[in-house]
């Protein structure tokens, strides 16, 4: 490289930053040069809104450097970050609806004594510079959501950002305005500043972003000083590639069991209430993985929430033992034999506050009843079980679990989940942040239940373990299943090309 | 650059929360012998009246534990929302509303016998305290419009009511133009026990000890806890979270109007505007030291009415109402300021390294503090 680290506006060395249970940066590293728009991607838990975080002071590093402008930094708070010239416009905008445009933008930073109409002619200029069209004196309540996104991006030009950090910039968007948001950001970039530009949309990605580095389990695992050179599926290649993630022998091949679990003719709507799932038709049989790959964000979620019943669709019909369940609940459904092991592992399958053994019964805990009373004595019992079973280190079981390594969190709620014999496993995410012992014992114990006659539907972000692991290989595009791919191995260009919604005939 | 930020405690050890608890209130009773010295008071004579007229003897203790008892009712009444991250702000105004129905049942029934009819009241105390919740509850748990609000606007409503009772249709005949509502039925009032004691103080400590059981023990309990500390795992478990939140709001009505029975039938003579006296206020503070758990509820409840008391009676030493006021809000601000510390640590933190309170992103006590 020819410039030296001085040049860069930011730079990001080394950083790790581990939470109770997951690592979520294990020395990633990020350069960003002046005047560039640098793309940081990477799947849900890569590290990428840990490392803006670290950049913008909301969180401290373990270890690793910050530098910005040349000089390093030790942000203690995000007016830190503010002050080095590092602002933030985050997905949820921080704005207060009821102060107009011009008051929300000055709010914590304003020049002292200036008139309301000083100041709302100063914001006309700045948000004319970069041909960003806001009425500063209206109330930010009336506003559509790219005008409350412009008033975010003032705000951090008023603030003098030198760095700005967009983070899913254009999930809130209508197209048109996710194209007039590329005009703003190049014309800021042409101004000498820096953007850092966090999207899953890859197409959005190579016609905005002049570079970009990809993260992968909390490390940088590859940069690109010019997204001119390369295509889309090599971008998503990048994202899931190798990890060196399988690791258990692939199961020899079985003869199909019955059918255990069908979807037919799916379509569900997302949190924000846009389409997320569309005509989505599959089967698994029992004692078959079949896996689930795509770039986060084209609907995996959703699939696996509607399996378990955690999301109506909006059309179509989920068999489950030749029984139509579409509308029975998660837990009439886990009674029947389906079971899921989500992908917020803390939060949805574990309460983390709760003690160890409340959470090993959260499944079962309508069996450990007398009358009214929960008897104690049977739910240590179970919970006990489990945790010799699955091989859990779990300290005291009346601690709250959130105090478990994140390997070990995810052996108790695989372990809760396979402990009465589901038909079928809905298993999201696995083994993701866990560490190298974690993912053996997970991918393991997944190896066994499908020899057991488990049917189980593996969603991941990890191509290695898909390969390695799956009978069948379903791709997601947009909300839909866009290729099917069998157990022999496909070349990983072919799948790439396919995740980004470009399938070869 | 280094500087302190609270950082969460990996383990929260009974033993420091308890050595927490008395430093905070040392360091309060510290700084509230400086502003009574400040003043031209003892210090020691001003603490130790404070203490002989809170503990001393089976009459001072009797007078803790009277105001104890109301206190204990509303701060179970909040901490039982509060255990599913609901605010009921109006206790007050239920403890009110569960007067105002207790004694419509009186007046209806007073030809009763003793035991039934104070039975029959706590009943419409009850009844009363949840009819004034049904409305914030139903609007919390189909349309999420925050309890807070709703519960607390209800208070004044409850009050008004009790003015309009005085002057209006239950304005006691005898009373001499006094706009006052007749006494409860003398067989109403509740047994005593000791003193200034009464059987109240059994209801209370009874009722604490079932919803401990309740809370620890039964699957019912264990359905609220859930939903209470991570709802969308109770989604996943099959709890009605909508369910949830409507009965705990309900019981937590129901609690603060059998409050109100319980002072209508132990310490007030009749329904009048200034039953609920704060209580319903306080039981706010007492839950949120409590950490919302009963068996906390009980300990604080106890403090409380000391403090209370205490705090009444230094004013015959000439002490000022407002700085025996001032004294009692500085205990409880020391004793709150503990609270803060059985879960955060200070760290001194320098450059790298450690997290702080923002990265937990829990909404906890704490939280507003930092």
């Amino acid at each position: 490289m020819a410039s030296t680290d001085a040049d860069y506006a930011v730079w990001l060395r080394g950083i790790e930053k581990q939470f109770p249970g997951v690592i979520a940066c294990a020395g990633a590293d990020l350069w960003v040069r002046p005047g560039t728009i640098h793309a940081l991607l990477g799947e849900n838990g890569a590290g990428k809104t840990t490392m803006v975080s670290v950049l913008s002071g909301v969180y401290r590093p373990d270890g690793g450097e910050v530098w910005v402008n040349g000089q390093r930094r030790f942000f203690q708070s995000p007016a830190d970050a503010i002050a080095a010239g590092v602002g933030m416009v985050y997905q949820e905008f921080r704005l207060v609806p009821t102060l107009t445009v011009a008051e929300n933008i000055v709010l914590g930073a304003a020049p002292g004594l200036l008139r309301s109409a000083e100041i709302e002619e100063r914001v006309a200029e700045l948000s004319a510079a970069y041909g960003m069209a806001a009425d500063p004196t209206r109330p930010v309540w009336q506003l559509s959501m790219g005008e409350r996104q412009r008033v975010e991006i003032l705000k951090a030009l008023w603030r003098n950002a030198s760095v700005l950090v967009m983070d899913e910039p254009t999930a809130v968007l209508t197209p048109g305005e996710a194209a007039e948001l590329g005009l703003t950001l190049k014309a800021m970039a042409e101004d000498g500043r820096s953007i850092i530009y966090i999207s899953h949309k890859l197409d959005q990605v190579v016609a905005f972003c002049d570079e970009a580095t990809v993260l992968r389990q909390g490390k940088t695992v590859a940069t690109v000083d010019d997204l001119d050179d390369v295509d889309l599926s090599s971008l998503a290649e990048m994202m899931v590639g190798s990890s060196g993630g399988g690791y258990v022998q692939r199961p020899p091949a079985l003869e199909a069991g019955p059918e255990v679990l069908a979807l037919q003719g799916i379509s569900a709507l997302n949190d924000r209430g846009l389409p997320a799932l569309a005509d989505i038709n599959m089967t698994i049989h029992s004692g078959e993985i079949v896996g689930i790959v795509g770039v986060s964000g084209n609907g995996q979620k959703e699939l696996a929430e509607v399996v378990t019943g955690l999301r109506q669709p909006s059309q179509g019909r989920v068999t489950f033992k030749e029984q139509d369940v579409t509308e029975a609940s998660p837990a009439d459904r886990y009674r029947l034999g389906l079971a899921y092991v989500p992908e917020d592992r803390i939060g949805v399958g574990l309460a983390p506050k709760m003690s160890v053994v409340d959470n090993a019964v959260v499944r079962s805990y309508r069996s450990q009843r007398r009358g009214l009373m929960l008897v104690m004595a049977k739910c240590v019992q179970f919970c006990q079980d489990l945790v010799e079973r699955f091989g859990v280190r779990a300290g005291r079981l009346h601690d709250p679990v959130a105090g478990l390594s994140g390997g070990n969190l995810q052996r108790l709620l695989l372990g809760r989940e396979l402990a009465e014999q589901p038909a079928v496993l809905v298993a999201a995410q696995p083994t993701r942040g866990l560490d190298v012992q974690g993912v053996a014992a997970i991918q393991s114990h997944l190896a066994d239940q499908r020899a057991d006659g488990v049917g189980i539907l593996l969603i991941s972000e990890d191509l290695d373990e898909l390969l390695a692991l799956s009978d069948r290989l379903l791709v997601m595009f947009e909300g839909r299943v866009v290729a099917e791919y069998g157990p022999d191995v496909t070349p990983r260009t072919v799948i790439g090309e396919a995740m980004a919604g470009q399938v070869r005939a | 650059m280094i500087r302190p930020v609270l950082a969460r405690r990996e383990r929260v050890v009974p033993a420091t929360q308890a050595a927490g608890f008395v430093l905070g209130v040392v360091v309060a009773l510290i700084l509230g012998a400086i502003l009574l010295w400040v003043s031209d008071h003892s210090p020691a004579e001003v603490y130790e009246r404070m203490f002989d007229s809170a503990f001393k003897g089976t009459d001072s203790l009797s007078r803790t534990l009277e105001r104890a008892t109301p206190l204990a009712l509303t701060g179970l009444s909040v901490a039982v929302a509060g255990s599913m991250g609901l605010w009921n702000i109006g206790a007050e105004g239920q403890m009110m509303a569960g007067a105002i129905v207790a004694t419509g049942v009186a007046m209806m029934a007073d030809g009763l016998s003793g035991p039934l009819l104070i039975a029959l009241m706590m009943v419409s105390g009850v009844v009363g305290g949840m009819a004034l919740m049904i409305g914030p509850a139903l609007a919390r748990s189909h349309l999420r419009v925050s309890e807070i609000i709703t519960t607390l606007m209800l208070v004044y409503v409850a009050i008004r009511v009790v003015e309009w009772l005085e002057t209006g249709p239950w304005k006691d005949p005898e009373s001499f133009g006094f706009a006052v509502i007749e006494p409860v039925p003398e067989q109403a009032a509740l047994p005593g026990l000791f003193g200034r004691a009464n059987i109240g103080m059994l209801i209370a400590l009874g009722l604490l000890l079932v919803f401990w059981l309740a809370v620890s023990r039964t699957a019912w309990g264990y359905e609220l806890r859930l939903a209470g500390s991570s709802p969308d795992t109770a989604r996943y478990a099959g709890v009605s979270l909508r369910r949830k939140v409507l009965t705990a709001l309900l019981l937590s009505g129901g609690i603060a109007g059998l409050a109100g029975a319980v002072q209508l039938t132990g310490s007030a003579a009749r329904l009048e505007s200034g039953l609920s006296n704060g209580y319903g206020f306080a039981g706010i503070i007492v839950a949120a030291l409590a950490l919302m758990r009963p068996s906390g509820v009980a300990v604080v409840a106890f403090v409380f009415g000391a403090v209370q008391v205490g705090g009444q009676s230094i004013q015959t030493l000439g002490v000022s109402s407002a700085i025996a006021d001032i004294l009692q809000a500085m205990i409880l601000f020391g004793a709150l300021v503990a609270v803060v510390f059985f879960n955060y640590r200070i760290q001194w933190s320098g450059p790298g390294g450690g997290s702080s309170i923002a990265e937990s992103g829990e909404p906890d006590l704490a939280g507003e503090v930092a």
